[in-house]
């Protein structure tokens, strides 16, 4: 892998809030086609991490560098440009809206001639879009107009992942995708993260779930209190000693 | 449900399509219709002269009247905000307006006259806007606080403005009221185009759309890349500019800019959004229900002095109306979300 270029690279990335420390000093590259592990206890970081490579907010210092580039992210509309999809822990998605419209929030595909341009959206296009492409990444939920409250937690899921797969060009990341999932459903979310590693996207998966880590990823990145303390191939790792390092029981 | 742990992903036929009766039992809108239909028919029989053609126009004026800030204030309320400055914004665009006009009144046509009003009306009510917009988005407070205080200072420099009375002298001036064809007056004719242009772009453009998700879900609308501080600054903005327009309707109507018709008008426009089902907490909510709101708010306070109610009880009577509105609808399930 290392003779690629990186797709998404962190320089020495440190954020702050106030007086408190969240992120110190982080750095890692990733590659086209792999699966990242990022694990660590409650409070380790890894949420501030995520927010900042997806443009939620500024690192206080250091560099998110994608594709070579140095980027700056000013909001996570420009992350969004650059190919980087996120899927929040449970709130990526507006429950009052309808899975087509959650699926092109921020894309809406607008009607062609003057009522586009006045800013009407083509909801029959994009219902019909939404059904194609999650029955691509496979993934089949009612499409149309059901509002996603009225979804299973599942299917909820489903969707959100749908929809970062589906707009993803380079990177993909995946916070707490398994969560609330029974176990059928969570080996559908692994398979799709491994379609997304066929597809050559890179993908960073946050989950508490460590077999399902050691399953999955190919490089996995332990975090503790803002720091990355290790970061190995999967391979070297077992359940044991990636609870240790997480926990920090063995040095 | 228990069959989730089954299944892969997802099991959609579960939820099989209601059927058209079931549909029309749980729809809002339905049950609002009926309400309306139920009302205007009471009305209409205890005192034959509610369905009188000349009674249809004052309905239509009266619903004029409202529907505007019901519309500003559906905006607000779906984006998960509050305006409780419409009145007193409608208050000062319309005092304000009329002192201009009253200004030039000597030397000016008086369509000039009434299109300068119009401009001036809606300009200070985009001011105030934009104030609770700076308020809510720079200043950081919450919707309820920062119109909260447009609202008493509003009512407060209305009264400054109008030194406490009507501020009329613009002769003619309800010329505008008199005119059009069927029930309808231009005037309220101006004032369903606009009303029914706000419902398109609520139900169907991008606006619309991301005033729903920010109102749904804060968090998932700003990651989809939506501009949070722009565009809630644009609805109040937008409600503020409606407030205005509404200021130049009661100026037109009645002849002169009073500085004391704001006070109710804010609760009434709310009231007409609550009755529409429209959901408080934000993100939900149908264009079409606040205006059966409005449509039954305005027919209970006509329909009352026809049957020789006295017209104090309104408010006691819009508050029963309110208290049933949100019961029937949560009874049915209807505003069940998750």
């Amino acid at each position: 892998m290392s003779e690629q270029n990186p797709i998404l690279e962190l320089r020495n990335v440190s954020k702050s809030y106030g007086a408190v420390q969240a992120l110190t000093d982080v750095s890692f590259k990733a590659y086209p086609g792999e699966v990242i592990g990022l694990v660590g206890d409650n409070g380790a970081g890894k949420s501030t991490l995520i927010k900042t490579i997806s443009g939620v907010h500024a690192p206080s210092a250091g560099e998110v560098v994608v594709d070579g580039a140095v980027r700056n992210w000013k909001s996570p509309h420009d992350a969004m440009e650059a190919g980087i999809e996120t899927l929040y822990q449970d709130s990526g998605l507006a429950p009052d809206l309808s899975i087509g419209a959650n699926i092109f929030l921020g894309r809406e595909i607008k009607m062609p001639g003057v009522l586009g341009a006045m800013g009407f959206m083509n909801q029959r296009q994009m219902d019909k879009r939404a059904a194609e492409e999650l029955d691509k990444v496979g993934i089949s939920v009612p499409a149309g107009r059901r509002t996603v409250s009225q979804l299973s937690g599942g299917q909820r899921q489903a969707v959100a992942i749908g929809r970062a797969v589906m707009w993803a060009k380079r990177v993909i990341i995946l916070d707490e995708p398994t969560n609330h999932l029974g176990a059928r459903q969570s080996q559908e979310v692994l398979n799709v993260i491994r379609a997304a590693k066929e597809h050559g996207l890179c993908v960073l998966f946050i989950s508490h779930t460590l077999p399902h880590v050691l399953e999955v990823t190919d490089r996995i990145i332990v975090m503790r209190l803002g720091s990355v303390v290790k970061d190995a191939p999967t391979s070297d790792f077992t359940v044991e000693s990636l609870l240790g390092t997480i926990t920090g029981l063995n040095k | 449900m228990s069959t989730q742990e089954t299944s892969a992903l997802p099991t959609p036929s579960v939820l099989s399509e209601p059927n058209f009766f079931q549909k029309a039992v749980k729809s809002q809108t339905a049950i609002l219709l009926f309400v309306l239909v139920v009302l205007y028919c009471y009305f209409g029989f205890r005192n034959n002269l509610f369905f009188s053609s000349g009674e249809a126009s004052n309905l239509i004026t009266d619903f004029s009247g409202l529907v505007l800030l019901a519309i500003a204030e559906t905006f607000v309320i779906i984006s998960g905000g509050i305006d409780l400055s419409v009145g007193s914004t409608g208050a000062i665009a319309g005092v304000v307006g009329a002192e201009v006009m009253k200004h030039y009144s000597a030397s000016w046509g008086l369509t000039q006259l009434l299109l300068l009003g119009t401009l001036v009306c809606a300009a200070v009510g985009t001011v105030v806007g934009v104030i609770n917009a700076l308020l809510i988005t720079y200043i950081r407070l919450v919707p309820f606080v920062a119109t909260l205080v447009t609202f008493s200072a509003g009512t407060g420099y209305a009264l400054v403005v109008s030194g406490g009375g009507d501020v009329a002298d613009v002769p003619g001036a309800t010329i505008w009221s008199a005119k059009g064809f069927w029930h309808l007056t231009w005037l309220d004719l101006i004032v369903l185009i606009v009303m029914v242009g706000f419902c398109l772009v609520l139900r169907f453009t991008r606006f619309g759309r991301y005033t729903y998700a920010i109102g749904s879900n804060p968090f998932a609308a700003r990651a989809a890349g939506i501009n949070m501080r722009r565009h809630i600054a644009s609805i109040y903005v937008i409600s503020g500019f409606l407030a205005g327009l509404v200021g130049m309707f009661f100026f037109i109507r009645l002849g002169a800019g009073s500085p004391t018709t704001g006070g109710t008008a804010n609760l009434q426009a709310i009231a007409c959004v609550v009755i529409g089902g429209v959901a408080l907490t934000g993100g939900s909510g149908s264009v079409i229900n606040p205006l059966l709101g409005c449509a039954i708010l305005t027919i209970v306070g006509d329909g009352l002095i026809f049957i020789n109610v006295q017209p104090t009880w309104n408010q006691v009577v819009v508050g029963g109306i309110i208290a049933l509105a949100v019961g029937v609808t949560g009874f049915s399930g209807v505003r069940s979300r998750r």
